[in-house]
């Protein structure tokens, strides 16, 4: 396989799971306006949890280093997981931070507990290997069905990522286009005015919470899965950053534009441009690349607020069944 | 003492609440009966925000007592007092700005399918099905307000007093009990205040819904209720006919002016 098709191959399926985090990030901020600094915690919990689960049992003093679980789990279930390792992680924080906090100080506590989270993960090398991280996930379904070189393992992978993409896909516009949606955009414009209408505030945006960390949660397992390691220097600060960029870009609030920015900023600006060298110091281009990133969200944010492709209006279609009544009619949503 | 019957939706008893060293609310009783439209009025800071935040949850009161429709819904949680039956409007419209009119209507019945998460995901018809019920009684309350025109209008684009009309709507979408107007005429011009006071009116008389309005328009109070509340200083002055108040020495003094 050409080297091209390979590097485009790699693309493809972070452009699929970086799509993924997207719609998750959206649903906490996007519909319900939860400002939550750390999902990037979400995506490595869910990782490191769909990798123990995935890897045989950790050998004493052996090549893999110390790890939990091991429990040799074949691929659907690894990241289930991971996903419901996350959901736990966002109920626990949700349920200290939601419950009273206002937007920016829960924005503190989220930025917090991913410190935490991290420095523990890190530190505590039983959990995960510590900084040194977990290495050798096997890829799904490659040594019991394919038998592939990692290089030919490429599109069978590719074809996971977009299955489970579309299962996301399908759940992140049913939860934005249902009442459901309708109550968490009405939250995130108006608490007060959402209870006032008998809403449970707090269920709602912890429902949101835990649902918007599980697609990080299945994101991470497909990473890991993929990239076969995981250590905490893939998931400091500057990574919640890059999801949060591709959201605004894209446009908070429309599934659509999570593709469009998952495509714009995680995989044009950071993944496609890896392998461009210029002279002079190495970190150069990681440093433009990181600068370029700044400069379209202050672009983004001042000229176009809303996004490339903005939230979507709802506009509903009315057939009037009878001419008679005027009262009477019928209709039913429609793209607006 | 106000003690809870049959007759009376909401009744109060010596409520109480206090910011700070501020007796806002210092021991206030009273009765809303069934059917009628009965008003609250007073000077500003007389305690009559204090009151409804705390009828509607929004804050928690320190004591005293307060049954709606039988039920003792002290210090509940706003969103259950809600679904009681009991819905507030704001002072200031406070209408969701990026959901548009229709969304703001359809958002307000308490029963909806695919109101949550798994819902949403698997019973996408049932959800279909109920919008196409319940937007035909939007599109009745919105032709209702004149507001049909602007319905697929986004709620943060409509003029104040098109914001003060569809805070109405919308809280008559929730089929409440009890309504709890918190100066719905403020910051209203003369006309649209007429059309306000004569929804309000026809809704009492056609569905017998209950309101309790907090007004500064002694003209719309007098029009409208049959039982006015006088507060001052966080008590009850008076309570009676706008008339009898009018005649009332103490509310004069207090409120009116001479």
């Amino acid at each position: 396989m050409g080297a091209i098709i390979y590097y485009l191959l790699t693309l493809a399926i972070f452009f699929a799971i970086y799509s993924i985090y997207a719609w998750g990030l959206n649903i906490h901020f996007g519909l319900t306006g939860i400002l939550d600094f750390t999902y990037i915690t979400f995506v490595a919990i869910g990782a490191y949890f769909a990798g123990v689960a995935a890897m045989g049992h950790a050998q004493p003093m052996g090549m893999g280093g110390e790890y939990i679980l091991g429990w040799n789990l074949p691929f659907p279930v690894s990241p289930v997981l991971g996903g419901i390792a996350a959901a736990i992680l966002a109920a626990l924080v949700g349920f200290v931070g939601l419950r009273r906090l206002r937007s920016d100080y829960l924005a503190i506590t989220t930025v917090a507990v991913g410190q935490i989270v991290w420095l523990v993960v890190g530190n505590q090398t039983s959990l995960f290997n510590g900084w040194d991280g977990i290495s050798g996930v096997p890829q799904p379904f490659n040594s019991s069905l394919f038998h592939l070189s990692y290089n030919q393992y490429q599109i069978p992978f590719l074809v996971i990522c977009l299955i489970v993409a579309f299962i996301a896909w399908r759940v992140a516009e049913s939860l934005t286009e249902s009442p459901y949606g309708r109550i968490l955009r009405a939250i995130r414009e108006d608490e007060a005015v959402a209870a006032a209408l008998g809403k449970d505030i707090f269920r709602y945006r912890m429902s949101a919470f835990i649902i918007g960390a599980i697609f990080a949660g299945v994101g991470g397992a497909l990473t890991v899965e993929y990239i076969g390691a995981f250590n905490p220097s893939g998931w400091g600060v500057l990574e919640t950053f890059i999801v949060w960029a591709a959201m605004l870009v894209g446009g908070q609030g429309n599934n659509r534009g999570m593709i469009l920015g998952a495509f714009l900023v995680p995989v044009l600006f950071t993944e496609a441009t890896r392998f461009i060298t210029i002279p002079g110091h190495p970190l150069l281009m990681e440093s433009i690349r990181g600068m370029a990133i700044g400069l379209l969200m202050v672009l983004v944010v001042r000229y176009r607020p809303q996004g490339v492709i903005p939230e979507r209006k709802r506009v509903y279609r009315l057939n009037l069944i009878s001419q008679e009544t005027e009262d009477s009619a019928h209709g039913h949503a429609v793209e607006g | 003492m106000a003690t809870p019957s049959k007759d009376n939706i909401l009744t109060v008893n010596e409520l109480k609440k206090s910011f700070g060293g501020v007796h806002a609310v210092d021991g206030v009783s009273f009765e809303v009966p069934r059917g009628s439209i009965t008003g609250l009025i007073g000077p500003n800071g007389a305690g009559k925000s204090t009151v409804v935040n705390s009828l509607s949850g929004f804050h928690p009161v320190d004591s005293g007592q307060v049954t709606l429709d039988g039920t003792n819904v002290t210090n509940w949680p706003s969103h259950k007092i809600a679904q009681q039956g009991l819905i507030r409007t704001f002072q200031i419209a406070r209408e969701l700005q990026r959901l548009t009119v229709f969304e703001n209507l359809l958002l307000a019945p308490q029963v909806q399918p695919g109101a949550t998460a798994l819902e949403a995901i698997f019973s996408r018809r049932k959800i279909a099905a109920w919008e196409s019920k319940t937007l035909g009684r939007a599109v009745a309350l919105l032709k209702r307000f004149n507001l049909f025109e602007m319905r697929d209008e986004y709620a943060g684009n409509l003029s104040g007093g098109q914001k003060k009309l569809l805070d109405l709507a919308r809280a008559l979408m929730a089929a409440p009990r009890l309504v709890l107007l918190d100066e719905p005429m403020a910051g209203v011009n003369p006309t649209l205040a007429g059309d306000l006071q004569a929804h309000i009116r026809d809704l009492n008389r056609e569905q017998g819904i209950t309101f309790l309005l907090i007004e500064h328009n002694l003209g719309i109070v007098e029009a409208l209720c049959n039982r006015v509340i006088v507060m001052a200083e966080g008590r009850i002055l008076a309570e009676g006919s706008m008339s009898a108040l009018r005649e009332n020495k103490d509310v004069v003094n207090a409120y009116l002016g001479g």
